[in-house]
């Protein structure tokens, strides 16, 4: 981490546990963030515990949001609780979910009408056995950098679901490692993106398979457009002893220009024999069938592509669970689909009427 | 006859090294019921779709005239736009496109059904209801992941939704049970009370024919068509299959 008066660059972070040629630019990403002295705070810090959860964007990420956030936030959900209120995390926010618990975290900044240098948020969740775990991550605020590292680790049995939403202008910088460490513990992935412009997309996720019989399936879909920068890792980490665990990672991206760079580093660790590892992608421009049938159906080929990204507006407004995420990504999708397709989707989808958390 | 909706004229068409249809002249009047029917291979389905404008058909001679328009060099989506309506009888899936999304976007394109986004909910609700099918629907993704039924069944749901002033139905019953063949009828016959809208159907299969009032008849063998008449030619077929109407022919093949 070098210091140049109050920016400092987080250099190579987001990497993935197994790496390719330097000269493929795949690896990881350096960014550029601000540094704010805090010499001399006194500040609340997450319990020990934490520290051993492994996070998506590395620990230089992890260090630097922990010096920069205010207070750290704690939340811990009781053992057998089915918790209705999601929890909205913060900076630097962790979360306890005891045994036979279930809670709803949910991941995004808050909505502001200025525009600002860089976000960042950092949450660690610890899901013991028995809990079903529901995540979900909106990054669309207006802002020009985003660093969302989020770990988690889950017990036996766990049920953790993730839905991603990457939908934010400028850099967007994302990285998520799930630990699957109890017996039978399953994850859920689903990540959706929106690349624009000179957007630039770097996601990172990592599939830790550590427990007995568990199951992943990750799944990565988006729509790249104009001369935008996408790298995704993803990787799948079949340790030693997760014998009969199975792990899935698919991607779909949608290119809609040839000015786009996209690259994908799928990769699958195995140290066990009796697992299953697969990958798979579909990379390009919209099957000759499909735009046939768009057409046949009144859209021309510009109208079939916008489709395409009002659907990813869609299902995140469909997903948001508070007032606040909806007002962040209505701004995004106004800024992105014009101000009538983003009232269209929030009357059409009944959001306008939905109670307000 | 009704007013002229449709009129084909000395059509011939095919793939890029494969001719098809041969000649084809075919009219069908404003709020009519048309079947189209033939054995397989015949040429049916591909009619159905150079009537739509797909492009991996080229025609090479004729004329396609849809409501007063030449619109033989159309594109699909302006044939649309139009009135013309192809039910597919595999409907494409379309992965990364919710069902609400797509059904709403393709309704905003026509001034005629414009409507707010609350009224908009509500009448895919209704037809929803009307077609048996989950709301749940709405929110997948694009044909993805659903039954041959429930495929056709949000083919239907379109064609409520959209009220083209023709309606291509393309073996629409092919592949159905009882029960999704009876909500097909049923959406057909919405359709056809709600929209007056003309009907081309093309199938081998009499079933789908049961709750319909036909006007005409076609039959198509090897890409022309080569008899028609009244409702009581769909009897005859049923009774006497299209063998009558397979004599060689000395140009041409099926699809």
């Amino acid at each position: 981490m070098s210091v140049n008066d109050e920016r400092i660059a987080l250099e190579r972070v987001n990497t993935p546990p197994a790496q390719t040629w330097n000269y493929l630019r795949t690896n990881d990403i350096t960014l550029t963030v601000p540094a704010h002295s805090r010499k001399g705070d006194v500040f609340f810090a997450l319990p020990r515990l934490f520290e051993q959860v492994e996070c998506g964007m590395g620990p230089k990420v992890t260090e630097w949001v922990e010096s920069q956030a205010a207070d750290a936030h704690y939340v811990e959900v009781r053992a057998g609780v089915q918790r209705a209120e999601p929890i909205i995390a913060e900076d630097d926010t962790g979360v306890m979910v005891r045994a036979g618990a279930e809670a709803t975290i949910v991941i995004g900044a808050s909505p502001t009408e200025e525009a600002l240098d860089t976000s960042a948020s950092l949450v660690r969740i610890i899901a013991e056995r028995d809990t079903t775990v529901h995540v979900l991550e909106f990054v669309a605020e207006n802002a020009d950098q985003h660093v969302h590292s989020v770990g988690i680790t889950a017990g036996a049995n766990a049920r953790i679901d993730v839905r991603q939403f990457f939908l934010a202008a400028g850099t967007t910088a994302a990285g998520l490692t799930v630990a699957l460490d109890g017996d039978h513990a399953r994850l859920d992935l689903s990540c959706r993106y929106l690349g624009r412009e000179h957007d630039v997309l770097d996601i990172n996720h990592v599939v830790r398979q550590r427990g007995r019989q568990t199951r992943a399936n990750v799944r990565e879909s988006g729509v790249l457009d104009g001369h935008a920068r996408k790298a995704l890792r993803a990787t799948i980490d079949l340790i030693h002893g997760s014998s009969g665990s199975e792990g899935a990672e698919l991607e779909s991206v949608l290119v809609l220009s040839d000015d786009v760079t996209n690259k994908t580093m799928p990769v699958i660790l195995c140290d066990e024999d009796d697992v299953a590892g697969n990958h798979g992608a579909s990379i390009g421009s919209i099957a000759p069938e499909q735009i046939q049938y768009l057409r046949d159906r009144g859209l021309s080929l510009e109208e079939a592509e916008a489709l395409y990204q009002r659907a990813l507006f869609d299902e995140a407004l469909i997903a948001a669970p508070t007032a606040g995420i909806r007002h962040t990504v209505l701004a995004r999708a106004t800024a992105v689909l014009g101000a009538d397709v983003a009232n269209d989707l929030v009357a059409g989808l009944g959001l306008d009427e939905a109670k307000e958390v | 006859m009704q007013h002229q909706l449709l009129r084909v004229q000395g059509l011939c068409a095919g793939t890029e090294d494969k001719p098809i249809l041969h000649n084809i002249d075919l009219t069908v009047g404003a709020g009519e019921t048309h079947v189209l029917m033939g054995p397989n291979g015949a040429g049916k389905s591909t009619l159905g779709h150079v009537i739509m404008g797909d492009p991996a058909y080229m025609v090479s001679t004729g004329s396609i005239e849809f409501d007063g328009t030449d619109v033989t060099d159309e594109a699909a989506d302006k044939r649309s736009l139009a009135g013309i309506f192809l039910s597919y009888q595999a409907p494409v899936e379309v992965p990364g496109v919710p069902l609400y999304s797509y059904l709403r976007t393709i309704t905003q394109k026509r001034p005629e059904l414009k409507m707010t986004a609350r009224k908009f909910r509500a009448r895919v609700g209704e037809m929803a209801e009307q077609l048996d099918m989950d709301s749940s629907f709405l929110t997948r993704e694009l044909n993805v992941g659903f039954s041959g039924g429930e495929k056709k069944k949000i083919e239907m749901l379109q064609l409520l939704l959209l009220k083209p002033k023709l309606a291509i139905m393309d073996e629409t019953d092919s592949g159905l049970d009882v029960d999704a063949l009876s909500v097909v009828s049923r959406g057909i016959e919405a359709y056809r009370a709600e929209c007056d809208g003309a009907l081309l159907v093309i199938t081998h299969n009499t079933r789908i024919l049961e709750r319909l009032t036909v006007d005409r008849t076609h039959v198509m063998v090897q890409g022309r068509l080569v008899a028609e008449g009244p409702a009581s030619l769909i009897d005859d077929i049923d009774a006497h299959g299209f063998e009558q109407f397979e004599h060689p022919q000395a140009n041409g093949s099926g699809e």
